[in-house]
């Protein structure tokens, strides 16, 4: 059975539980695992965009009134509320908007190499266009606002038209121009 | 506002779907523990009273929550697996929004010679009516079926 944690005071005596005592079954517990299914509808934006990053490109919409390319795309521009216009083929660079260094993983363990996130801005899309993904071949220390990074992309035949097409971003090397 | 432009590509993807992994641990704790390791072997409920303002908790805790008091190892106490229904409802659809072939009737018990009540099924015809006051007891599991856990009562039923 479980054990009472050292130095715990009198009034609040913890218990500690061990993977052992679930295994072997020594103490009761539920456990459920739930059904979670969801269905995001994507729109006409979306699934073009999605069905774009399968053929490694990255799609932006233009709208020619305000002088805007939209990434991740959108169908209506929603300074004007006026239909955007055209389809755009951009570049798969962009400049490191903001970003996370996480020493926890997805399921909240703590790891010792730290997963680097954050926001990327496409390069030729609008100021401050562009979206989430990882960082890689980078460290912790070098990761800094303003960098310049390149998509890394999954090879053809594995892409699936997923955000996750695209691996990682990694910092771009000989000084590629905007 | 019209959009000028058609999706008319049937294999571009429309809905993106995705299952959520979301697992459920609860380990039910000292008292929760106790609790559910006597109902493993016996027909009756575990309930703790306070020694200070005398409330008896079902299910059972290791404090008292009205005076603050531990609850000493002496004062748990066995009851009977009954009790009288303070609320019900029928449920007519599932968690999934279909329609249940058979309707199940839930109910809070306030279980008897305690201060504390239950969730429970209620097996029962009298769909949709108001059961307060009704007297039932637990249905559990055959002994050697059972695992510890809320599932080991099976339904309540009128007696």
């Amino acid at each position: 059975m479980a054990e009472k944690i050292e130095g715990s005071p009198g009034y609040a005596p913890g218990t500690r539980v061990s993977t052992k005592d679930i295994v072997e079954n020594k103490i009761t517990y539920t456990w459920w695992e739930p059904e979670v299914q969801y269905s995001w509808s994507l729109g006409q934006a979306m699934s073009k965009f999605l069905t774009g990053l399968k053929k490694g490109k990255i799609l932006g919409r233009t709208c020619i009134k305000c002088d805007r390319v939209l990434v991740p795309p959108r169908m209506f521009c929603e300074y004007c509320y006026g239909p955007t216009d055209a389809w755009i083929e951009l570049k798969d660079t962009g400049t490191i908007e903001t970003y996370s260094i996480s020493y926890l993983d997805s399921d909240a363990r703590r790891i010792k190499k730290p997963i680097l996130i954050g926001v990327i801005s496409i390069d030729g899309a609008s100021p401050q266009h562009g979206f989430m993904h990882y960082f890689g071949e980078m460290s912790e220390k070098d990761i800094h606002i303003g960098m310049r990074v390149k998509a890394v992309w999954k090879s053809p035949k594995d892409r699936e038209g997923a955000i996750t097409d695209i691996k990682y971003f990694k910092p771009l090397e000989g000084g590629e121009k905007k | 506002m019209t959009f000028l432009e058609k999706q008319t590509d049937p294999t571009t993807p429309m809905h993106w779907t995705g299952d959520m992994q979301a697992d459920y641990f609860y380990s039910n704790g000292v008292a929760g523990d106790r609790f559910f390791k006597h109902l493993m072997k016996k027909d009756t409920f575990l309930a703790s009273e306070c020694p200070e303002c005398g409330v008896t908790f079902i299910p059972p805790r290791l404090y008292c929550e009205d005076c603050f008091c531990g609850i000493p190892d002496d004062k748990w106490v066995e009851v009977k697996a009954q009790g009288v229904i303070r609320t019900n409802t029928t449920a007519m659809i599932d968690a999934h929004n279909e329609p249940l072939e058979e309707p199940v009737v839930m109910a809070l018990i306030e279980i008897d010679d305690t201060d504390g009540a239950m969730l429970g099924r209620i097996k029962t015809d009298m769909l949709g009516m108001d059961l307060a006051g009704l007297m039932v007891k637990a249905k559990l599991r055959p002994r050697k079926d059972r695992e510890g856990t809320m599932k080991d009562i099976l339904y309540f039923e009128p007696y």
